[in-house]
């Protein structure tokens, strides 16, 4: 059994006092049960007490000293909110002194001489445990990092405000950081609390100024209740601002919900619904405060119930595949080359769903992998369907989520699947999209690398949506960019938009990878397109997402006009 | 000559001044400091001056240092000096009366001054 003691420093004591042979009766008395240090004036004592704030346990103060008397040391600790948590000992033969000090701040007085040992053992160790026991309560009441409230403290005295002061109108706020994890992983935890510490500070000062209660939790959140702000932009910028100073190299950004005061609304409701705002401003970081109002109450229960009925549509098939073809243009005329599995979603009450309305819903907890392992299913029999009835090989191209591409087993279950329905590795193609290549980088490219080497061909989607750089599409395992689509959408009339596809399609074939652009819609993009060497094109001019049997007439066409 | 003969030759109390110095050792260490000059010596030399704040500073030094050894009669005339120039405190007695009672401290002082060099000689 480990014992207290052995993980317990010593306890260290200050003995102060101008009188050499106090020194020495106080030492004799304490030495057994503390280390000791030792000053003779007051000005030595608080040098003393400064640079060992953090381990002393007590300080023993005689009241009449040269220099600096002991009232004077009393005064300064007490006014100094880093040293007043260090109980103070008086030592005086003085009635009147007695007094004075207590109502200065002294914890405790022992009386001159020093004749009755036990009794100043048995008070030292007394004020030690009764200062231990308000530090621990302390410790448990604030957060460590930004001296904010503690989880369970924050909503007690929110509920506490909420009952006692029924007029106090208090919005509540949820502050969140994009990506913690990732801005830890990368730039190591320090930094990481660096930035906790940040926001910690400026919070402070912000209810230092306004009226209000705050508390970090679940590391990267914090949660103020506080006076109702005309401008939670400003606030937000303000905050921002004094994270953006911590590094010139770490874009950090952060989110934020608010839900205004409602009259006879509790806390508990009001942070529900603050963090269901913070969490929409998820990865939108153009607008990354969100205001609850009754249109993300609505939103917040659909998600609920799309989140409910996400097992139900699996298991009756509500969720619906749809194909959309990608043209080889390099040929003429173009040739159908391959398509791309989208998921949709027929709900049998609310109707057709937008895949903008679940896919970064469940791409947000998770369960988007239940949606996609649908999709390769699907597509890889659909894939089996198309060459059992037409006699060729159409590979289908299929979404990898983050939460897929960081899963251990997703080689073996996409290797699994290839298996049962009889294809090669080269009929399913996998696309990833280009922000999760900036995440978590390393376990990424050894996922990717293990599937190119199975046989799958890797395309990286939304090319140039997010903050990929050359440099690591240079190190990257692909095999074909994906160009997002708004890079296609203004080339006819932007002779800059223009340049900008061309220069990245020249950069792809610099690196051997084949180009899709995606979202073409008219002749003159195409013309464009092809008269640039793009390889491979995908867009509503060829067609829309279709359902298997209407994208039957794709290939039924395809296939007439190469017997034509 | 031992410590506890010393205490007996000038008159203090040997058991007192173990009750707060707990060893020995430290009754030795303190006791032959008399013969050294301090604060006993300083408020005899602000007496003959008649400086009341010198004579406060000593005399509060004095009453605690000299009750700590056992030094009884020293540290309570002491502490009547004290008490008597304490700045804000009303005057009870004469300049002589003081000087009375600061020659007594002298008296004391230099027995207990002679009975530490006995000791320290043996």
């Amino acid at each position: 059994m480990i014992h207290s003691k052995q993980i317990q420093r010593q306890k260290l004591v200050l003995v102060v006092d101008d009188q050499e042979i106090n020194r020495d009766a106080l030492g004799v008395i304490l030495e057994d049960d503390y280390e000791i240090i030792y000053a003779e004036d007051g000005a030595q004592a608080l040098a003393a007490i400064e640079s060992n704030v953090d381990r002393l346990s007590v300080v023993l103060l005689d009241l009449m000293m040269p220099v600096m008397d002991g009232f004077e040391v009393l005064k300064r600790v007490n006014a100094d909110e880093h040293l007043n948590h260090i109980p103070v000992i008086v030592l005086t033969a003085e009635k009147n002194a007695e007094l004075k000090a207590l109502q200065m701040g002294a914890s405790d007085f022992i009386t001159k001489p020093f004749d009755v040992p036990e009794v100043i053992i048995a008070r030292v160790a007394r004020i030690i445990e009764l200062s231990e026991g308000r530090q621990l309560i302390s410790a448990a009441e604030h957060d460590r990092l930004t001296m904010l409230y503690s989880r369970n403290f924050f909503f007690e005295y929110a509920h506490r405000l909420f009952h006692y002061t029924p007029g106090l109108r208090l919005d509540a706020v949820v502050m969140n950081i994009e990506q913690f994890h990732t801005i830890n992983a990368v730039n190591g935890r320090d930094f990481g609390d660096d930035v906790i510490r940040v926001i910690g500070a400026e919070i402070r000062a912000f209810l230092s100024e306004s009226h209000g209660i705050a508390t970090r939790f679940e590391g990267d959140r914090f949660a103020f209740y506080c006076a109702p702000q005309d401008d939670y932009q400003a606030l937000l910028d303000r905050i921002q601002g004094k994270v953006n100073g911590i590094s010139p190299n770490v874009s950090v950004h952060l989110r934020m919900g608010v839900k205004p005061w409602q009259e006879g609304t509790d806390p508990t409701f009001l942070f529900d619904c603050a963090r269901a705002a913070c969490n929409m401003a998820r990865g939108d970081y153009q607008n990354p405060l969100k205001i609850y109002d009754e249109d993300m109450r609505k939103r917040e229960l659909l998600n609920q119930r799309l989140l409910n009925d996400l097992r139900s549509a699996v298991e009756e098939r509500q969720l619906t595949v749809y194909y959309q073809p990608k043209y080889d243009i390099q040929c003429d005329p173009p040739r159908l080359s391959s398509a791309e599995a989208l998921i949709r979603w027929n709900h049998p009450e609310l109707g057709m769903i937008s895949p903008c309305d679940f896919v970064p819903l469940f791409e947000g907890n998770g369960l988007i992998s239940v949606v996609d392992s649908y999709v390769w299913q699907e597509a890889a029999q659909q894939i089996v369907r198309w060459r059992d009835k037409y006699g060729i090989k159409l590979p289908v191209s299929v979404n990898l989520s983050r939460a897929d591409v960081f899963d251990p087993t997703l080689v073996d279950r996409l290797a699994r699947i290839i298996e049962e329905n009889g294809l090669d590795f080269k009929d399913m193609k996998l696309e990833i999209t280009e922000s999760a290549y900036t995440e978590n980088a390393g376990e990424l490219l050894e996922t990717v690398r293990d599937l190119r080497q199975l046989g799958f061909e890797i395309e990286m989607d939304d090319f140039g949506s997010g903050y990929s750089s050359l440099n690591m599409l240079s190190g990257m395992p692909l095999d074909v960019l994906k160009m997002d689509m708004k890079f296609v959408r203004n080339i006819e009339s932007s002779a800059t938009d223009m340049r900008l596809v061309k220069l990245i399609l020249d950069i792809a074939r610099y690196l051997k990878l084949r180009v899709v652009a995606e979202g073409v819609e008219t002749a003159g993009q195409l013309n464009l397109l092809k008269d640039a060497d793009c390889d491979l094109v995908q867009g509503y001019y060829f067609s829309r997402p279709l359902p298997a049997e209407a994208f039957e007439a794709l290939i039924e066409r395809e296939m007439n006009v190469e017997r034509g | 000559m031992t410590l506890k003969e010393l205490y007996e030759i000038i008159g203090g109390d040997y058991d007192q001044a173990l009750r707060v110095l707990r060893v020995e050792k430290l009754m030795d260490k303190h006791i032959r400091k008399l013969t050294k000059g301090g604060v006993v010596e300083q408020l005899i030399a602000a007496g003959e001056a008649m400086d009341p704040a010198q004579m406060f500073d000593a005399a509060h030094a004095s009453k605690g240092m000299c009750g700590n050894l056992g030094l009884k009669k020293l540290s309570d005339l002491a502490s009547e000096i004290a008490e008597e120039v304490r700045p804000g405190n009303p005057r009870t007695m004469t300049d002589g009366q003081v000087r009375e009672k600061l020659d007594e401290i002298a008296a004391l002082y230099r027995r207990a001054v002679d009975g530490v060099r006995q000791y320290e000689q043996n």
